[in-house]
Parts: C-alpha cells; structure tokens; sequence
C-alpha cells in the first residue's frame, strides 16, 4: 500500500503538461490552413475511431464498470451486447440521411422536415438531457481526484468544473486526435495492469477468480427471464438497449457530431464501427475487474467503499508502483477532460446555432457568435456543475449517464425515425409524439416496475404511434419537406433517366459491398460475443 | 464573369472503378460538377484551402491546398452537369463561420474577402441497377463519397437528359 507518492503527483502533472503541450502544438498554433486540414487526413480512421471512443465513455467507463461488475458480475454486459446491432442501424439508416442533408446539427433535419417547433423542442430536449449527463462527466474525476487528494467530493467538483470550463472556453484539445489514443491506450494499460496486480494477490490467482465468480452467480451474463421488471434481462438488454443505444448514438449531438464532421459516408461509417467492434470487449474487461476485485474484497475481509465508483481508483492508487498510479490517474484526467470540452462544445454549438443566432441575435458578426458561445459554455459548465453535486447519489456512473439519457432520447428518436420512415407524418403530430413519447416513459418509469432498459423503448413506440396517428388529422406533408428523407433517385422520370444514363456506362464487374461487409461483420460480432457469454454461463453453472 | 477552371482529374478509371464496385456500383462514367470555389486562410495571407459550393447546397466541400489543382485543358470526356448558381458572399461567410462552430480548431481560419471562382469539379458517377435504379457520386479529386452533391448531380442529369430528348424530337422527321 504505497498510496499517491510526491512521485505520482509529478507524473501527473509531467502527463497533463504534456497532453496539454500537445494539444496547443498540434491543434491551435499551426501556421497555415493547410496544416489544421492535412493534419486530419493524415491520421489512419483506427485512431479516429479511437478517439471517439475515447471521448465518448473512457474516464466513465474506468470509473464505473468496476464498481458495475463488483455489484453485479457480468450480468450488465446485456446493456451493451446490442452496441454492434446498433451500429448496423446507424450505419444503414442514420448516416446516409445525415450525411446527405448536409447539416450542422442534427435538430435542423426536423426543422426542414417538421417546421421550427419540433426543430426548438428536440434541441432543447438535448440540452437538458446532455448538461445532466456532463454533471454525472465532471463527477468522475471530481471523485478520482478526491481519492488521490483526501478532499471532499463536492470541493473537487468545483475545482474540476473550473478547470473544465476554462479549458474548453480556452480552446480545449480534443481535436487532437492522438492525446485521445494515448488516454484510451493508458487507460486500457492501467485496467491490464490492475488485473495482473490483484490477480497475482490471491494465492489460488486465476482459479480464485473463476471459482468465486462461478459459485456467486457473476458470470451469469444472459438471463432469459421475460419478466419486464428484471432489469437485466437479455430481451431487455436487446429490445431494451437497442433502442438506447440507437438513440445515445444516433440523436445526442454530442454523440453523433463527429459523424457529421467526417468528409464522407464511409469516414463516418468507420467511427462507427471501431464502437461497434470495441466496446463489447472494453466493457466485459472492465466488469470482470469487478468481479476481480468483488474476489480481492472477499479473501482480504475488506469493506467496499460506499460509492462502488472509487473501488478502482482506490486500488489503483494504493497498489499500483510508484509513478504507474501517476500516469494512469492522469490519462483518467485527460480523458474526462476530452469528454467534458467535447460535450461542453457541442452544448454551446447547439444553444448559439439552434437558438441564439435564431431567436436572439440573427445575423450578428463571427466574433459576436464566438463570445456568445463562450459564454454558452460557461452556463452549461454550470448547470453540470450543479448536477454532479447529485451525481454520486446515482450509482455507477455509468449506468447513470445511461439512465439521464433513457428519459429523453427514446421520444427523441421516435421523431427522427418518424421523418425519415414515415412520409405520411407531418409537423402537429411529431410534436404530439415527441410530448406523449416523453411523458409515456416518465409515467412507466415512476408508476411501473419496469426495467429501466425499456425506457427508450417504450419512447419510440408511443412517439411514433401518436405521432403517425395525429398526423392523420392534418395535411399530408408538402413534397420539399420530403426532400431530405426521399431518396432522390426513386422518382419514376429519375428512374429513366439513371436507367439510360446506367444502359451507356462502361460496366464494373461486380465485387462485395463494403456497407454490406461492414454490416455483415458486425452482426457476426454480436453472435460471437453472444456466444461466448453463453459459453461462459454454462461452465459456470457446472 | 470569370472563366470557369477545371480542375484536374486525379482519380484515373481504374481507381474510380475499384472504388466504385466496392460500393456496388455495376456501371461507371466520368461526370463535371459546375460550382464554385472561395479561398479560405489567414487574413491577410494567401489561400490555404477551398470551400466549394453552390446556393443550392446546405453544407460545402472542402479542398486543402494553396492553389486550386487547375488544369489548362477544358473538360474532356464526360458528362458536364450545370444548374448550379453561384452563393453570394455573405452566405459564403456565413456556411464558413458554422463549419467553424461545428469544429472549433478551424476558428483562425477565415472565408477570404475574394469573389468565388467557378470551377468544373471531376467526379464519377456509379450507377447500380436492383429493384431501382441508384446512384454514388464519388469525387474526381479524393475518391471520397460526395452524398451532399447527389440533388445537384440528378438535377443535372434530368436537365441534360432532356436536353437530350429535345435534340432527338428535332432530328425527327415531321410526319
């Protein structure tokens, strides 16, 4: 038990300087617009994709899984076994039209589509739901920070928040995709690192390990219950997750930003895909560290922390050499750092483009909209900052983050799906559906014991359903409202067109089609990981 | 006004149709997209990226580079897909400042207080025949998925189709 030595602290900041150097050298200080613009062509997609994990669940998911698997084993691996199939769904359904309209935020395709109410009510759906999610952001490394330094919790959130804000309003980094693989990399190290560490504690070591998960149900990932209230179930975790997973990846601005940043379908795709492919296996690592440590806790008569969300930062920082705690609460730092400038951005993008520029002040100057969006970010910085004091009353990080999102994006989704599927729904009933859509899953949520995973589910499915319905009571939708979501070429007089234009071009010869291929992979993935969760459960259970 | 520049094709057929059957295009032509290029860099300091556009498109195209990759010939084989109109400065600025917004880095960077250019785009058209008929449009330039381009290029396609049909009723003889 070394604790957080004088040579931890240096390496902390030793890697924080550096991240920081990084990022002003590469990502604010080049001399020409060639350099901002090759310096993203450059990078190979893996490291893209890389990053966008990294921003999206890495200090988070550090933080909270652990103490996830140490609750409950790998029973909540059924969350995100449904990330590859909603991959597919993104990438066949989402992206396209995304990417096609050639939009800055997402809400805008409601707006062409629904008229400028449903567009003001989806953003700001968003706001909400994404400032209470960066609070719950800025508690995990409020809380790690608490661990190293002894303070208390509430203190280290404001300090954080500071630091927070005035690193995104400052210009942040997280357009430097390379500090965010490094993090990802760190902390992929630290989590190894952890597992040798406690592994090598127990005398029986691995055999330990599997004999403690397997008499104490924890490698029981996949629990056929149909019962709606079990929570995890995996009719929940599919039905369940699917929808939230489509709907956290494909309706949270924050989420999806890159997506639509990326210069083609394809780019966009591959970011995609490294989420689809990776977070399955980063989760299940991260729950079996709980379950390590459920195992550790166990032979060494320890009591856990109240807050299961410090049991590996606590480990890390009074088992790992000196100088490795340095570094890994470091790279938990700089990722929560790279999560918080990326939401605290997209916030602000959103208020100034979605409201500001439309409401407040239209056609005011670049500079005008530069301090306007400063600003926005200080006051969302803010409101998380209120949040986090909540935050540690919520569990698992993790599943916190999910469950804010649960409330609203189900309804959320519901609509966009009703703009791109339904041609027939027009702008009174969206609005109806995005309402009921939200004030369905609040009232279940608070009246029925149903498993939290529905939440989004039972969002889309009464949002679409009323809002088809109410559709009906008014005018079908005008054909340019429809321009977005159609897809041109299906037009009779297009059809002859593409058709002689088709019958006169030189021929290809044919070869697979890689959205196909990709698609494919994915949903082999999910067979697999299935699979060998089943596997695992069987051994286990004799 | 100014004469439109070509710009060099530097994805040759054989790249093009690799690129395209990967997407599952069955058939393939060269096409040129007419729009127009506005320079982007420091102010006070010479381009160092392109913004390519027209009024009819919600996001613009971005081409890095100091100088625009002309060529002296004009467009050769292909289609010429014409249509567009040009975007007035101010909405130039304004597509330049939310493309800033949406990727902070990019801020220092400004939309150059120059009149656009007008440019012939090289791009190629894939077309698959299923249930409908579908088209890819990719880049001349990069091979990248240009979707924001595909309403330009079927409108284009349309007009010259008609075009087509109007010069094959006139050679028709009367009677």
């Amino acid at each position: 038990m070394e604790g957080f030595t004088p040579i931890d602290m240096t390496v902390l900041i030793v890697y924080i300087s550096l991240i920081a150097w990084i990022g002003s050298r590469f990502g604010k200080d080049q001399h020409s617009p060639e350099d901002y613009f090759l310096g993203g062509r450059k990078i190979p997609g893996w490291a893209i994709g890389l990053s966008v994990m990294a921003t999206q669940a890495s200090a988070i998911t550090f933080i909270g899984a652990p103490g996830w698997g140490f609750e409950g084993g790998l029973e909540r691996l059924v969350t995100f076994l449904n990330v590859p199939l909603a991959m597919i769904v993104l990438i066949l359904v989402f992206v396209p039209v995304f990417h096609r309209a050639g939009i800055y935020s997402i809400y805008e395709l409601l707006e062409r589509r629904f008229g400028p109410a449903t567009r003001t009510l989806s953003a700001l759906l968003f706001l909400i739901a994404r400032g209470l999610a960066t609070g719950v952001v800025l508690y995990a490394p409020a809380l790690v920070l608490s661990v190293v330094t002894g303070w208390s919790v509430n203190l280290t959130i404001i300090i954080m928040a500071v630091l927070a804000i005035s690193y995104t309003v400052l210009g942040g980094m997280s357009a430097v995709i390379w500090t965010d693989v490094i993090q990802m990399f760190v902390l992929w190290l630290g989590a190894l690192m952890s597992i040798f560490l406690l592994v090598t504690s127990l005398p029986g070591g691995w055999s330990d390990v599997l004999t403690f998960g397997a008499q104490s149900g924890m490698f029981n990932a996949i629990d056929l219950s149909f019962d709606p209230s079990v929570t995890y179930s995996l009719w929940a975790g599919l039905l369940g997750g699917l929808f939230l997973h489509v709907a956290y990846f494909g309706t949270d601005q924050s989420q999806i930003q890159r997506v639509l940043s990326s210069p083609s379908v394809l780019d966009a795709q591959r970011s995609l895909l490294i989420g689809g492919y990776l977070l399955i296996p980063q989760m299940l690592l991260f729950l079996f560290i709980g379950v390590i440590l459920a195992t550790y806790y166990q032979q060494h008569g320890l009591t856990p922390p109240e807050d299961l969300n410090e049991l590996l930062p606590r480990y890390v920082v009074n088992a790992f050499p000196t100088g490795m705690a340095g570094l890994v609460i470091a790279g938990v730092f700089a990722a929560a750092m790279s999560s918080l400038d990326s939401a605290l951005n997209s916030l602000s993008a959103v208020t100034v483009r979605d409201f500001y520029s439309r409401y407040i002040r239209q056609g005011a100057s670049d500079t005008h909209y530069l301090k306007a969006s400063r600003l926005a970010t200080v006051f969302w910085g803010l409101y998380a900052t209120l949040f986090a004091f909540f935050a540690g009353n919520l569990g698992p990080v993790i599943e916190a983050v999910n469950q804010i999102g649960s409330w609203f994006y189900g309804a959320l989704l519901g609509t966009f799906l009703l703009a791109i599927f339904s041609h027939r729904s027009n702008a009174r009933g969206a609005v109806a559906g995005l309402i009921t859509g939200m004030l369905a899953v609040w009232s279940v949520s608070s009246l029925l014991e149903v498993s939290w995973l529905y939440n989004n589910t039972i969002g889309v499915v009464v949002s679409v359903s009323v809002g088809y319905l109410v559709s009906l009571t008014s005018a079908a939708p005008r054909a340019e409202q429809l321009s977005d979501v159609i897809i041109e070429e299906t037009a009779p007089d297009m059809q002859a067109v593409l058709a002689a234009r088709s019958a006169n071009a030189p021929e290809i010869g044919r070869e697979a089609r890689l959205t196909r291929r990709r698609c494919i992979g994915l949903l082999v993935w999910f067979v697999v990981m299935l699979g060998l969760l089943a596997l695992l459960q069987r051994w286990a259970n004799g | 006004m100014a004469e439109r520049l070509t710009l060099s094709r530097q994805l040759d057929a054989h790249a093009a149709r690799r690129r395209l059957g990967r997407l599952g295009a069955t058939t393939l032509e060269p096409a040129w997209m007419g729009l127009w290029a506005a320079p982007l860099g420091m102010t006070g300091k010479s381009p160092g990226a392109w913004l390519l556009g027209a009024k009819e498109m919600q996001r613009a195209l971005l081409l890095t580079g100091a100088e625009l990759p002309v060529q002296v010939e004009r467009p050769d084989t292909g289609i010429q897909l014409t249509g567009a109109t040009a975007p007035t400065p101010e909405a130039t600025q304004r597509l330049w400042l939310w493309e800033r917004m949406a990727a902070p880095r990019l801020w220092r960077i400004q939309a150059l207080d120059t009149p656009p250019t007008p440019v012939w785009l090289p791009c190629w058209l894939g077309y698959r025949a299923g249930r409908t008929h579908q088209l890819t449009v990719i880049s001349g330039l990069s091979g990248e998925v240009l979707s924001m381009l595909k309403p330009l290029v079927l409108a284009g396609l349309a007009r010259a189709h008609g075009h087509t049909q109007a010069g094959n009723e006139k050679t028709l003889p009367a009677g």
